[in-house]
């Protein structure tokens, strides 16, 4: 079976880093979603996501990020990812959701893409 | 004789075997002349179809097997899946194309894996019998669309 995980770190006072590996889709997504949720339910909101390490991402996965980018967002914060594999960006070009997330190539650079 | 490559699998209705799906359908798109992107697509489209039936023919938890048929003409690199499953009548043809930027607002997500195999697939069909089985094939022709979404019930 395809290993996922997620770790979860803090950047700084404000923002949290997840890191994703493995593969995100309808059987894994549920796991990030729990994760989310319960860092808006802390109340952290501003989300640095590192995506580098997702060898495959299905709609059941893009969806978490789109479930939760307005509510992010709505509350002063935002879901920056980082450096997908060039077959993620492929799905998020396909969903038109280049559009709607910033994405940047390091850690360093989404810091600094909260406005 | 033209070469064509045939596979067939039957998995459970349990979303813990779609990384097998995808590595079969792989293993199939890989002896293909698909760009990679294209590929890579195609195992998308068919984890998307697959999930669906997971979740609307059989509603996650019913008992259930999908046989899932492959076949990839070398020559004319044409890839052609079939999805066959016992559960409740589910045609993806029926449901309508997603406002994305009205998901995005309202953080829904139902709808993304159909509007995924449109943009990928050149035809999906479904067909479904009733009492025996839900049917739906699609195709993908390298270099474009060929074909239309067309629909097909009987029984």
């Amino acid at each position: 079976m395809p290993a996922f995980s997620i770790k979860t770190d803090r950047m700084d006072g404000k923002t949290t880093l997840l890191n994703i590996e493995g593969f995100l889709d309808a059987h894994t997504f549920e796991r990030l979603e729990e994760e989310i949720n319960g860092l808006f339910a802390e109340g952290t909101y501003r989300l640095v996501v590192d995506i580098s390490g997702v060898d495959y991402i299905s709609s059941a996965g893009a969806g978490v990020f789109i479930g939760a980018i307005t509510e992010a967002q709505e509350n002063g914060g935002d879901i920056v990812l980082v450096n997908p594999t060039p077959n993620v960006l492929d799905v998020f070009d396909l969903l038109g959701l280049t559009q709607i997330f910033q994405i940047c190539k390091t850690k360093e650079e989404a810091l600094g893409a909260f406005r | 004789m033209p070469e064509l490559i045939h596979r067939e699998i039957v998995i459970p209705n349990n979303t813990e075997y779609l990384a097998e799906v995808r590595k079969t359908v792989k293993e199939v798109v890989d002896k293909s002349r698909f760009p990679v992107e294209e590929a890579n697509r195609i195992i998308l489209a068919v984890d998307e179809a697959v999930t669906n039936i997971m979740q609307h023919a059989y509603e996650h938890d019913l008992e259930g097997n999908l046989e899932i048929e492959l076949v990839l003409e070398v020559d004319n690199t044409k890839f052609e899946v079939v999805i066959r499953d016992s559960g409740k009548s589910f045609d993806p043809n029926d449901a309508e194309a997603p406002d994305l930027e009205e998901h995005i607002k309202n953080g829904k997500r139902h709808g993304l894996g159909i509007f995924l195999i449109r943009q990928i697939m050149d035809e999906v069909i479904y067909s479904y019998k009733q009492g025996i089985r839900n049917e739906l094939r699609m195709v993908k022709y390298a270099g474009g669309k060929k074909g239309k979404v067309k629909e097909n019930k009987t029984g």
